[in-house]
């Protein structure tokens, strides 16, 4: 197709009725009307199609009928379709009134006609034709050479709209400022800019890009609208929406940024770092991304039913992000409006279903080193106080022990099966879990009574064993609901020969229960009642022990085979576990938890188990637990994990997308309209990613490129920016969204480099004065004959009146912080959470770092459309309402930053407040008019507070310094510039 | 570069608000704005107004123009309140049969549960001799003003996603609620309080925030939850040492300096926060008069048994405030009182909860209908799903004598606004577990809801991800014997 000869640029403003004048073109006028008004019942969906006939194809669409056509390419009259469309009776009428759409107009008649007249020829639609690098057309009435201006000039060539010139460099400086860096310009910077820009506009324009590009702040401040797709936040969402530790994910996107990793890596390894060679830890971190959906810890909800949702969620984001569709409508059934077929979206939805989703550390040295030495120390307590036994106590206490224990030996393991999770038999003997778990698991493992031959087994050890990849340790393997690595053993039933074992009775080495109070014994695990069983909360990570004695002995040499089943309102298995016997025939009992294995330890292990559990050495204990108290946690990412080769999870087509209604396997591959991962490729999640950046998907680099115009201009080049389907509105400047994508990949992927080309434009620094006729004749700037301006973020508000205020902190990375917000935002949500104020510097970091939880987002951002992550957000609205009046005009945040604003510029010493404060909120100086009129309003003010009608002290915080009647004033001053319009707005 | 004309004079000025309104600002641009026209609701923001809250023209006449739904979180147990089931009594300890719980799932008992008798008596009331239990004294005494629907089914099985999925027709967050829906479709008549209110009493919410969120739509249409602490509306309150003097003296200010640049920069955006800076002076003036019950009369707060300030009487005071706000043009208040869910002991657990709300809930039928609202005042009772005819207990949970979640049939109870009074609507099978006659659907309630205001439910679109989106998804039928 030759897309950029034909496809002019066009503007769906100024169509109108004018359309008769121009040539019909398929991808402008005729597509999304036969999308939208036609393709539900004659589209992509065979099921869906009436009268068996479909608009989509050139093909479909000129089948013969019996007779008749639906487009008789060359004959709009004897075209069923033109009769239908033009029908007064309801019964032939097109659409049909059931399918509440509007009816054609007469010009859209119009233009179906003459589009069937010139042949009907369809074309393929422009988003799945990989971009070229179109030639850009020559210099225009900007008079810039930048390809940028030149394309733009070009789109806006006789729609006679006045252009604006550039903006003035205090507007320049600012502008860029939020853009880049998501923060206002210092006092300074403004100041530089001016002197640099006297001498050599474009030069000082250059330097202040690449200043700005470099800062760290830079990071931050895309970072946001990366995690905006990603739909980071710092807790799980639903219900619960308990804390999740997934920041290392934010830090690393930050770090990415920075460092200006290409986009095509930033893919990569978000989508598939842990499948590269030897991943670093970075790149096991960035596959965060994926990790940021939603879990539900609601008691009693089916795990995989919202494994499913989430994977839903996974690939609509992945769509979104990368490929421009919304997938969406294809999870229930073939896509009425784009070629995505139902079996297409489980392909996708296949490609980033094979992996487990476990939670890894980010080791910190210093935290590590910390650790160390207090576990040193514990190790040296230990000791010194087991020197110190006195041998009369310890030496009764061990024999009574080694009475009641026996030398057991561990079984392996013949056969390992269960329901659902994997079953691996270890090395030494014990079985591993994972995989996918249930409410209701049942284990099944065939064990090898060999060792036993010629002898009787008289009872059965089972060891519940920690290892380093269960949550939280092990044993178990809850990770939602419960606390991380429980378990819950409800019955053990054993058979041998066919016939089922009795026990006769059991005791543990340790036992409670979370969530719920039942009392754990050991017999609970043979009583018949699913709802008791055996659990080891609250000493995760340790490994714990149940005897089990058979009611009869059991003849050795054959096979043992045994079920453990766990079943509670949330996944409770064990994660590893091992088997044992004996042939000890006297009183069998658990040791209690702490003590080694009274007949295998050395024993100095047996006096330091001594010195955990006996009488005596409560003192002792104490200050054990006080230093591992003081033991701080290594923190923790969320993470992919592909599974193994022998393990891989198949995905099925799900009827009407429903969990409960799984049909065929499907094989993963990427939609069929696109060209398919290349041979010799796997087609997994890292195949994925690296076609998702390859030549082969027509959208990965426009969307990309895109997102960056939409971020700087307010408005995308394609305005859906989520969606570059048949039913998305058309690129208001294609061809020269084609030359920033080529462009994009040529350059190495660099962000970075996108951003400057785009911020180097003339169109960029235009002065953002909104005349009349523009107005009337392109309302959203979408040909840009003026600089675009929009109001800031919630986010860059706060940041801005904080970095205005000299009080925002430089400090970057870290768990989420809790700057003050009124106790009313969490009171909504679950349980009540309490939002445990930050202190000192963390009340005052970038609001990227403000603590998010998804069921009461910071209430200052969210008034401001921020996010709730819930799902991806590819755009923000830009709401103007009377809830950000309140929040700007009463929130304690915005008056904290009023009052530090008047502490810097209202003391003594100053000599023009006002001004110093107009530089620092508006980076500029007041004209005569406003002088006068915020000089009349302080001079009101502070004679309100002179004569006590107003209280200084109640306006201002009395630890923050003096509360004079002046400085009261002066605050009351600054939160009336932090209000005014021009400093929320970008202009 | 031509010189800038700025725009300053009347006419472009309404011109440009037009323009505004239908192109940029507010969020309310292009897509909301073809989707609704595609979805065939041609009076649906085409009025000229800045204000995206206006009130809009309905599809056809509404019978009701505002709706207060109180909420029952946790799910009430049908059994103890409105469907009394003499065939459990009859099988009160046995296992229920196999073949009605097949396939079934369930939060947390197993499938061999043993059924439980409903635990208290029931007799018939009114002139409709409908049945209630003993537990709803109160509600007894309205019960011909009311239409009890006995045969509510849901989709979900746990309380996130079926608050949800009541309040957004979706199991998972990120749908507009109800409330945002009608916000968007036909406006707010209150010009200094919110179009939709969330209101709460009792413990927390499974839902949270996005049983109240615009979803999709603009934030704007978001509903505004009152606080239980510190203002009702977040920041409605002066700063600290501000009175309303100097307050104004502020706004008028920065109105003055917001004027000026809309004369240097022309930009429309900039008049639309000049009207929402008055909008909040406003809201800001009228939220301790909505807010303080001086100005009711003592039978009133007796009839709610309304306590001001009184936590015990929580949701009393709610019910009390919800019918303040409906008063004052607010569209839509949701009274959600959480509390209902009793897995363990049901019988005390509905005896506490019903004491608590039994005669907020009639007197604010009988309060409306004295104040001649109830006609044009849509009221809505129920909870996410109904509670199992089988027993929960569990040795794990420590629990007894309880019912776990029902999802298959429900009861609800609506009135006024259109609703036919005096009817009981639908069946159950003598077990209590599946609908036999006239089952509800969430999505027919909230086609019905939506045909009540005036609103086709099947028109009334917004297009978001290439998708023109419904509150009731391809789903819904308009409840007809409801209606009156």
């Amino acid at each position: 197709m030759s897309f950029s000869r034909h496809l002019l640029p066009i503007v769906l403003v100024s169509l109108g009725g004018g359309a008769a004048a121009q040539e019909v073109d398929f991808q402008r006028d005729i597509r999304s009307l036969l999308s939208d008004r036609c393709f539900k019942c004659h589209g992509f969906d065979e099921e869906m199609q009436e009268a068996d006939l479909g608009l989509h194809t050139f093909a479909t669409a000129t089948r013969d009928l019996g007779g008749y056509r639906a487009i008789a390419p060359g004959d709009s009259a004897a075209s069923e379709l033109v009769a239908r469309i033009l029908s007064d009776d309801p019964s032939e009428v097109m659409p049909p009134p059931k399918a509440n759409k509007p009816r054609l107009s007469p010009e859209e008649v119009a233009l179906v006609r003459r589009w069937i007249d010139g042949g009907a020829k369809y074309e393929e639609h422009w988003a799945f034709v990989k971009p070229t690098r179109p030639e850009a057309p020559e210099i225009g009435e900007s008079g810039s050479s930048h390809p940028v201006d030149r394309f733009l000039d070009a789109a806006r060539a006789g729609k006679d709209l006045p252009l604006n010139g550039p903006a003035d460099p205090r507007t320049l400086v600012r502008r860029i400022s939020y853009d880049l860096r998501g923060l206002p310009p210092t006092l300074a910077e403004t100041e530089a800019f001016l002197k640099a820009h006297a001498a050599d506009p474009e030069s000082a324009w250059s330097s202040l890009v690449d200043a700005f590009l470099a800062s760290p702040a830079y990071g931050e401040r895309w970072a946001r609208d990366w995690l905006d797709l990603a739909r980071y936040a710092d807790s799980n969402g639903y219900e619960k929406d308990r804390p999740r530790s997934i920041w290392p994910y934010r830090d690393w996107v930050v770090r990415a940024l920075n460092a200006d990793l290409p986009y095509d890596r930033f893919t990569i390894e978000q989508l598939a770092g842990d499948m590269l060679p030897d991943p670093t830890l970075d790149q096991l971190v960035a596959t965060g991304f994926h990790r940021n959906t939603m879990l539900n810890e609601e008691g009693g909800i089916d795990p995989l039913e919202f494994r499913y949702h989430a994977m839903v969620d996974r690939v609509a984001t992945t769509g979104s992000v990368w490929m421009g569709l919304t997938t969406g409508c294809a999870q229930c059934h073939t896509h009425k409006f784009d070629p995505i077929t139902h079996t297409d979206y489980f392909a996708l939805f296949a490609l980033l279903d094979n992996a487990d989703e476990p939670e890894i550390e980010v080791p910190d040295p210093a935290l590590t080193k910390r650790r160390e030495e207090i576990e040193a120390r514990v190790a040296a307590l230990e000791s010194e106080a087991a020197a110190a036994v006195d041998e009369a106590d310890f030496r009764p206490w061990l024999e009574e022990l080694r009475a009641k224990w026996a030398d057991w030996t561990p079984l392996p393991p013949l056969r390992a099966r269960s329901n659902l999770p994997l079953l691996e038999i270890e090395n030494d003997h014990s079985v591993y879990a994972s995989g996918d778990f249930s409410k209701r698991d049942l284990y099944e493992v065939s064990l090898d009574l060999s060792a036993f031959a010629g002898r009787e087994v008289t009872a059965l050890l089972l060891e519940a064993l920690p290892d380093p990849r269960l949550p939280a340790g092990g044993p178990g393997v809850a990770y939602y609901e419960g606390r991380k690595g429980d378990f819950f053993l409800s019955e053990i039933e054993a058979k041998a020969g066919g016939r089922e074992l009795a026990f006769s009775e059991a005791s543990v080495s340790f036992g409670k229960i979370a969530i719920g109070s039942g009392e754990i014994t050991g017999a609970n695990v043979f009583d018949g009642d699913g709802s008791t069983g055996w659990s080891t909360a609250t000493r995760e990570g340790e490994a714990h022990h149940l005897v089990l004695r058979l009611a009869e002995p059991l003849a050795g040499g054959g096979e043992l085979d045994l079920s453990l089943l766990f079943e509670r309102h949330f996944v409770a298995g064990l994660g590893r576990f091992r088997i044992s016997a004996t042939d000890a025939t006297g009183e069998l009992e658990a040791l209690p938890a702490g003590v080694p294995d009274v007949i295998s330890a050395d024993e100095a292990e047996l006096r330091r188990g001594f010195v955990r559990v006996s009488p005596g050495h409560e003192a002792h204990r104490e200050e054990v637990a006080k230093l591992l108290r003081q033991r701080p946690e290594i923190p923790t990412t969320l993470v992919m994990r592909e599974r193994p080769a022998h393990h891989p999870r198949k995905t099925h087509r799900h009827h009407r997308g429903e969990y409960l209604s799984p049909k065929e396997e499907v094989k993963p591959a990427v939609p069929a309209l696109f060209e398919p991962i290349p041979e010799g490729t796997r087609a997994d999640r890292l195949g994925l990613a690296r076609w998702l950046v390859s030549e082969r998907n027509p959208l990965g680099a426009r969307v990309a490129a895109n997102r960056a115009w939409q971020a700087l201009f307010g408005r995308g080049i394609v305005h859906t920016s989520g969606d570059y389907g048949y039913q998305s509105e058309l690129p208001s400047h294609p061809e020269l969204l084609d030359w920033l994508a080529v462009e994009f990949v040529e350059q190495g992927w660099s962000l970075k480099r996108l951003h400057r080309l785009l911020v180097t434009s003339a169109a960029y620094r235009r002065d953002s004065r909104i005349d009349s006729v523009q107005l009337a004749k392109d309302p959203d700037n979408v040909l840009l004959a003026r600089g675009p301006r929009f109001r800031l973020d919630g986010e860059m508000i706060r940041d801005g009146a904080l970095h205005a205020a000299g009080l925002l902190s430089p400090k970057q990375g870290g768990p989420g912080v809790f700057p003050p917000q009124p106790a009313g935002v969490t009171e909504l949500a679950y349980g009540n959470a309490a939002w445990k104020t930050s202190a000192d510097e963390d009340r005052h970091r970038r609001s990227l770092y403000t603590f998010a939880k998804r069921t009461a987002p910071f209430a200052a951002y969210l008034v401001f459309d921020g996010p709730t992550g819930e799902n991806c957000l590819p755009r923000r609205e830009r709401s103007n309402t009377p809830l950000q009046a309140l929040t700007l005009l009463n929130d304690p945040m915005f008056l904290e930053a009023a009052e530090a604003l008047a502490r810097l510029t209202g003391s003594d010493g100053e000599p023009d407040p006002l001004e110093s404060l107009f530089q620092r909120v508006l980076s500029r100086p007041p004209s005569e008019d406003e002088r006068r009129d915020f000089l009349a309003y302080h001079e009101a003010q502070l004679a309100r507070l002179a004569a006590g009608e107003l209280d200084a002290a109640a306006i201002l915080s009395a630890e923050k310094g003096d509360a004079t009647p002046e400085l009261a004033a002066w605050a009351m001053v600054a939160r009336v510039l932090l209000n005014l319009n021009e400093n929320i707005t970008r202009g | 570069m031509k010189p800038l004309k700025p725009m300053l004079h009347s006419g472009l000025r309404s011109l440009t608000r037009r323009h505004f309104f239908h192109d940029c600002g507010l969020g309310l641009g292009r897509i909301g704005l073809a989707s609704a026209l595609a979805g065939g609701f041609p009076n649906l923001l085409r009025t000229a107004s800045a204000n995206p809250l206006a009130p809009r023209d309905t599809h056809y006449g509404a019978k009701a123009k505002r709706v207060v739904f109180l909420f029952m979180a946790g799910a009430p147990s049908q059994l103890e309140l409105f469907d009394d089931k003499p065939k459990l009594r009859e099988l009160d300890g046995k296992p229920i049969p196999p073949s009605v719980i097949a396939g079934q799932r369930y939060a947390f008992i197993q499938p061999d549960a043993a059924v439980l008798a409903p635990c208290f008596p029931f007799a018939r009331h009114g002139q409709s001799g409908a049945e209630l239990s003993d537990r709803l004294p109160h509600l007894a005494k309205v019960v011909d003003e009311i239409a009890i629907v006995k045969s509510v089914t849901t989709d979900q099985f746990n309380h996130a996603p079926a608050q949800l999925f009541l309040n957004t027709g979706h199991g998972l967050p990120g749908r507009p609620a109800m409330g945002s829906w009608l916000s968007y479709g036909i406006g707010s008549e209150a010009d200094d309080l919110p179009s939709f209110v969330v209101l709460k009493s009792g413990g927390s919410l499974s839902g949270g925030a996005a049983m109240w969120s615009a979803g999709f739509l603009p934030g704007s249409h978001a509903g505004v939850p009152f606080r239980e602490s510190g203002d009702p509306i977040l920041h409605v309150s002066n700063p600290a040492g501000y009175d309303a003097r100097a307050q104004r003296d502020s706004l008028d200010l920065i109105g003055k300096m917001n004027r000026r640049e809309l004369g240097t920069v022309g930009d429309p955006e900039i008049e639309t926060r000049l009207d929402a800076y008055e909008m909040a002076w406003r809201m800001q003036s009228a939220a301790p008069g909505l807010m303080d019950f001086a100005d009711e009369p003592p039978e009133t707060l007796a009839l709610y048994g309304a306590k001001p300030g009184d936590p015990k009487a929580a949701f009393a005071n709610q019910c009390l405030l919800a019918r303040r706000l409906l008063e004052r043009g607010t569209r839509m208040v949701q009274v959600y009182h959480s509390g209902w869910d009793h897995h363990s002991q049901v019988a005390n657990g509905v005896t506490a909860q019903a004491k608590q709300v039994d005669q907020a809930s009639a007197a604010l039928v009988a309060d409306l209908k004295q104040r001649g609202l109830l006609e044009d005042t849509l009221v809505v009772w129920g909870g996410e799903f109904g509670r199992t005819p089988m027993v929960e207990a569990s040795a794990a949970l420590g629990r007894s004598l309880g019912r776990d979640h029902h999802p298959q049939a429900f009861t609800m109870w609506m009135a006024g606004g259109g609703i036919k009074p005096g009817i009981t609507l639908g069946a159950n099978d003598e077990l209590g577990f599946h609908v036999v006659e006239d089952p509800v659907h969430v999505h027919d309630l909230h086609a019905t809801l939506l045909h009540l205001l005036g609103i086709d439910h099947t028109k009334l679109t917004y297009r978001y991800q290439g998708r023109d989106f419904r509150l009731t998804d391809v789903h819904g039928h308009i409840v007809r014997k409801l209606l009156a």
